[in-house]
């Protein structure tokens, strides 16, 4: 029976196999490198805000502390947003005709709150706890990167559970004095043992940071 | 191996075996067929869901499946590829002082129940509440709770609530509803009220007090009635008025209940049952023995140490010669009463007799005169003057027929379902619609308020601003910790504001003006005070009146059935109460103490009975009395007397709600009145038909090995150790697995077999905390509950009379645990603390981990269980706790949320978790304090000190698991000579 493929076929049918072979690789990897690109992880990426808020005028140039909006840091699990009022306690009497500030003052007015859009956003089965982050010493910076730097806020830091790991597991690097938490220019000592005497002092239960129930519930 | 038939299409799941006594099988059993070894039960015994229970009926071929899974395989590839949907944070406006987003706030209010108050803490969480405690400063709750505490809080979220005020078929309005109440107070100071009819169920409250005798003076000729459907019968003849006994089980040695549920059942339920279990905490001090006679089991004859089981006639005649005995001297003819005389005489002062709620007016009078001649009064048992009306009430009867005279332009019904409580026989439908104008006041538009002119929603006692009193006379406020879901809603004070004030005041005035008059002036902020603590602070409980000495003519009642009659007995349901609770979810399927049903009300007979009358468990029979009668399933109990049929109140609702309409048999169709608890039963007529009957007592059980330890207290005291030694493996030294060190905390729970009652307090409570989802009848029948905890009930004996034992069970956070070695994905690890955690978001449903586990703790989510259609349902979850989808493995995690938020407490203060600072669920609800938690690190902490009794084991401990939850073992204590 005469064949039914030319011997050309050959080389075709190399190629298409190798071509597979290439893209499931390439398929593959291009995934992971898209799983921690900004598309996903949403570092660097400004969101829009009913409000263009700035960071940078208010906590960097004004040099007002984090608590002063974000009252609950240091006592609650939630951070907390500023409410309505919080932002009028200037605005009231501060630029108070600006159109830029008029979504604040018709919040006020209308009892109705502000929808900001969440910038540092953790998936629902995730517990996270601020106030002790705080209180064992690690810096707002640290995780949220230079704030008093950016104009509209934008997630600085990947904030998967791999970061989170890489400071539960060895937290020492990132820890500093219980007076420097909200410094935003602060940056880790060189000598390691200072992380590890301040880890030790604040008897922080490395064993249990590493355990599930720690952050899901 | 065990041989099934291949997977098919199902048409009908397999009804429970038929029952076939033969011989005597394992000594702990949990159900008849289990008692029997009979063939069907075995196969549904091995596997741990009933037959074909993880099998999907449905039509579809297998080719057909694999090809959809194959297909859904791969686009699940792609559907992580989404990214998550943008989220808002949306803050305050203006934000509340007091509130911080992230930590609840506790606030103390009460809960009223068949008129008398048990005080709440109320966790709420951004201005709603979550969870309900018990209140440690309120005398009727200590800081326990009981089911309807603990379910309460599902009640004030139900979406069947209603909703808008209702006029005719109309929508209406406040201001039209305000107007029409306008013209009604117009048209009686005309006649002086005497049209005016008032229906409310028992109160207490001294506000309400207070307006009804404004009410009083501005209507003098008002007629009101108050009624419960569970009211408990009280001897008239004592003190000549209501008397009401007020019991100090902790001088009580021992204790006689003539089928007086007191562990479970009555305003001072929790007091008794914390009492109780104190002096049966620790076998070597004070030990009480408690003899029980009742028709039907109940917790209490199940923590009975001598229990006789007789027909409520039989109960009366047993009084009447224990107190002949007593009084006289006399042996008495039957070795019962001439033992039980022994002992009480033995025990002079220091024995109590309760007579049961629902006894007649004859065993009352005679416990009275028992607890006189055996010196008790003044100190177990004080009797002191019941509660007194602010004004005059009529009786019930004369009630109705004042309404069938066409007596009444206005009819207020509040607090009251008169239409279903009452049978037919009343013509309670007949007279009201004798009425000119009807208003029906309400948290359900239900059988009553859909037959009134006017609808009004009533407030949950969540959302309203009231008073109440405790059965021991101590006020306490209640105060709302959410505002009214519905705007319309408002709360009887303020309808009666509506008629006597001017302007109509809303509920927080009222209840303020009157406490600013009745406080103590010298308490300082006497107000705040009361409303922090929950009780109300300056005023000392009403004082007890002294107890004369009264000798009582004991009069035989006056239809004593014939003694071979078939008699019926009434009793409120455990779960559902008089109905009240029909439409609460977690209530319907709680599995009742005794029985371990759900989602159903039933006949119950003992086994001679059902012999005789040819019925079997799940037979539909026709009951007759008093010239109704209703069909109702037949269970058999062991342990229930003989000759009797006892029936649950609180089922059969046809207008409540989603959950409740449809379900069970309206059992009170049968009395012949508010006041009958038992009476002849005229006919039982099987009628063919049969009903599936969803009951967990075979769910997840752990195949007849001695899971109960009990000994004696007599073999106790010669062994204390006897329960350790009973264990019958002990666990090899030798282990596969690593040593590892627990070096911070290590938790573990300690469970008392001899305290616990098996009320269920704790399942619900479990379920409230957690975010337990219901699953329905048909789920439950495939024994796919989804308790964490479970209350396994055991009977031990004869299968006529047997003795019953309760035995809550957890996961054990096993230190060495099967289903962590076996999860492909990492779901189920341990911590390093012991914990067993279980990460939902892991989980891929292999359903390993379940298969392994020993204690059968595990539950699995076969279908989306969690509600997410109704939107107030969202509004009870715990934020602190996941809400579990379809397909993910779930089971008790030691409350590891409450041990989370102490940790970070306390490593904020750096020092500590002080013992006692963790409370789970489960251990804070229980009035017995059987479940205590902590950290056996410590040998100093409560949970540590327990382990080290003789009396702890562990269950199953020869597999080697190493549970952290043990438990200690039960210790009886029956007289020595009969």
């Amino acid at each position: 029976m005469a064949q039914l493929f030319p011997p050309s076929v050959d080389l075709y049918a190399k190629i298409v196999i190798l071509g597979i072979g290439v893209f499931l690789v390439g398929g593959t990897y291009s995934f992971y490198l898209l799983n921690r690109s900004p598309y996903w992880t949403n570092v660097g990426v400004t969101l829009d805000q009913p409000v263009p808020f700035s960071h940078q005028h208010h906590a960097g140039e004004l040099g007002i502390d984090c608590r002063f909006c974000h009252a609950s840091v240091a006592t609650s699990s939630y951070a907390g947003m500023p409410d309505t009022q919080t932002c009028m306690t200037c605005h009231s009497q501060i630029w108070k005709d600006a159109p830029m500030l008029e979504p604040v003052r018709r919040s006020y007015a209308e009892n109705k709150p502000i929808k900001w859009n969440r910038v540092n956003e953790m998936p629902g089965y995730v517990y996270f706890n601020h106030s002790i982050h705080i209180n064992k010493g690690v810096g707002c910076s640290s995780c949220h990167g230079r704030v008093d730097e950016m104009p509209i806020t934008w997630k600085a830091t990947d904030m998967t559970m791999g970061w989170c790991l890489s400071c539960h597991r060895h937290p020492e690097p990132n820890l500093r004095p219980l007076s420097a938490v909200y410094q935003m220019d602060w940056t880790t000592p060189k000598d390691p043992h200072t992380g590890q005497t301040w880890a030790v002092e604040r008897n922080i239960q490395k064993d249990h940071l590493t355990d599930c129930s720690a952050c899901h519930r | 191996m065990l041989r099934l038939s291949p997977l098919s299409s199902m048409k009908s799941l397999p009804l429970p075996p038929q029952v076939q006594i033969d011989a005597g099988g394992p000594r702990f059993w949990k159900s008849l067929e289990e008692w029997s070894q009979s063939p069907d039960f075995l196969p549904y015994l091995h596997r741990e869901f009933p037959e074909y229970a993880s099998a999907w009926d449905n039509g579809m071929s297998r080719r057909r499946f694999l090809k959809l899974m194959a297909a859904s395989f791969a686009l699940a590839g792609l559907t992580s590829c989404s990214r998550q949907p943008q989220e808002k944070i949306v803050p305050y406006v203006r934000r509340p002082e007091e509130i911080i987003p992230g930590k609840p706030l506790y606030y103390a209010t009460t809960f009223s129940h068949r008129g008398y108050g048990k005080g709440v803490l109320v966790r709420t969480e951004m201005g709603r509440p979550t969870k309900i405690e018990g209140n440690p400063d309120h005398p009727a709750s200590l800081g326990a709770t009981d089911v309807f505490m603990q379910a309460s809080i599902l009640g004030l979220y139900d979406p069947d609530r209603s909703q808008t005020i209702r006029q005719g078929n109309d929508i209406s309005t406040r201001d039209a509803f305000t107007q029409f109440v306008g013209a009604r107070i117009e048209a009686h100071e005309q006649d002086q009220g005497a049209g005016l009819f008032l229906l409310t169920g028992k109160t207490t409250s001294p506000t309400l007090a207070d307006q009804l005798q404004r009410l009083h003076e501005r209507f003098p000729k008002l007629s009101w009635c108050s009624y419960e459907p569970a009211a408990p019968v009280r001897a008239q003849s004592i003190l000549g008025h209501d008397a009401e006994p007020v019991y100090d089980l902790s001088k009580a040695d021992i204790i006689v209940s003539l089928d007086a549920d007191f562990l479970l059942d009555g305003p001072a339920n929790l007091v008794l049952t914390k009492a109780f279990s104190k002096k049966r905490r620790d076998p070597a001090a004070d030990f009480n023995r408690l003899y029980v006679i009742e028709s039907a089991p109940s917790i209490t004859g199940a923590k009975a140490d001598v229990r006789w089981r007789r027909k409520p006639s039989e109960v009366i005649t047993f009084t009447q010669q224990l107190a002949a005995a007593i009084a006289q001297g006399v042996a008495g003819d039957s070795p019962e009463i001439r033992q039980l005389a022994n002992d009480l005489q033995q025990h002079r002062g220091r024995g109590v007799i309760i007579a049961g709620d629902y006894q007649p007016e004859v065993v009352h009078a005679l416990a009275f005169q028992l607890n006189q001649t055996l010196g008790n009064i003044g100190s177990t048992v004080t009797y002191q003057e019941a509660q007194q009306t602010p004004i005059p009430t009529t009786s019930l009867p004369d009630f109705v027929t004042a309404l069938k005279r066409r007596a009444a332009s206005t009819l207020l019904i509040a607090g009251a379902n008169p239409i279903y409580d009452l049978s037919p026989a009343w013509g309670f439908s007949n007279a009201m619609a004798r009425v000119t104008h009807s208003i029906h006041l309400g948290l359900y538009d239900d059988e009553t308020g859909s037959r009134c002119h006017w609808h009004v929603p009533g407030s949950h006692y969540l959302e309203a601003w009231g008073d109440i009193l405790a059965i021991d006379g101590t006020p306490s406020l209640l105060q709302p910790v959410i505002e009214p879901l519905y705007p319309d809603a408002v709360s009887l004070v303020e309808v009666i504001s509506l008629l006597v004030d001017l302007p109509p005041k809303k509920g927080y005035e009222i209840v303020r003006e009157f406490w600013q008059r009745s406080l103590a002036a010298d308490v300082p902020a006497a107000w705040e005070l009361s409303l922090n603590k929950g009780v109300v602070a300056g005023l000392s409980p009403q004082a007890l009146s002294p107890t004369p000495v009264v000798s009582v003519r004991d009069a035989p009642p006056e239809d004593l059935p014939n003694s071979s009659d078939l008699e019926i007995l009434f009793r409120p349901d455990t779960a559902v109460d008089d109905g009240r609770f029909a439409n609460n979810a977690w209530l319907q399927e709680l599995p009742r103490p005794l029985t371990k049903l759900t989602w159903d009300n039933v006949a119950m007979i003992s086994l001679a009975t059902a012999k005789s009358m040819g019925v079997t468990t799940g037979d539909v029979v026709r009951l007759e009395a008093a010239g109704q009668s209703v069909d109702a399933p037949v269970w058999i109990q062991p342990g229930h007397a003989d000759g009797c049929v006892s029936v649950t109140l609180g089922y059969g609702r046809s207008q409540l709600g989603e959950v409740a309409n449809g379900v069970g048999f309206n059992a009170g169709l049968l009395r012949s009145s508010v006041a009958a608890w038992s009476q002849a039963l005229t006919r039982a007529q099987a009628t063919g038909a049969r009903l599936e009957l969803a009951s967990t007592q075979h769910h997840f059980s752990m195949e007849g090995r001695d899971l109960i330890q009990i000994e004696t207290l007599a073999d106790y005291k010669t062994d204390p150790s006897q329960a350790q030694e009973n264990q019958p493996n002990p666990p090899p030294e030798e282990n596969l697995y690593p040593p590892f060190a627990y070096k911070d905390y290590a938790w573990a729970m300690s469970i008392d077999l001899n305290t616990c009652v098996g009320c269920n307090a704790c399942v619900v409570a479990c379920q409230s905390e957690n975010n337990i989802p219901v699953v329905g009848k048909d789920q439950v029948f495939k024994g796919r509950e989804m308790h964490w905890i479970r209350i396994d009930r055991y009977f031990e004996g004869e299968p006529e009379d047997p003795a019953m034992h309760f035995q809550p069970v957890t996961c054990m956070q096993c230190e060495d645990a099967p289903c962590e070695v076996v999860c492909p994905v990492g779901a189920t690890v341990h911590t390093s603390e012991g914990l067993n955690d279980m990460v939902y978001n892991r989980c891929v449903g292999t359903r390993y981990c379940s298969n392994n586990c020993p204690y059968k703790v595990r539950r699995f989510n076969f279908l989306e269980y969690s509600d997410a259609t109704h939107p107030t349902l969202a509004l009870q979850k715990n934020p602190d706790v996941t809400v579990r989808s379809r397909g993910v493995m779930e089971k008790c995690t030691y409350c590891v949320q409450r041990i989370e938020s102490a940790r970070i407490d306390a490593q904020k203060e750096m020092r500590p978790i002080r013992d006692g600072e963790i409370v789970t669920a489960c251990q804070a609800a229980c009035p017995a304090d059987a479940i205590v938690f902590g950290n056996i690190n410590d040998p100093a902490s409560r949970v540590s000190r327990l382990k080290a009794l003789p009396r702890n084991y562990g269950l199953l401990a020869d597999l080697n698991t190493h549970p952290r939850t043990t438990y200690l073992a039960k210790v009886t204590n029956p007289p020595t000579a009969i």
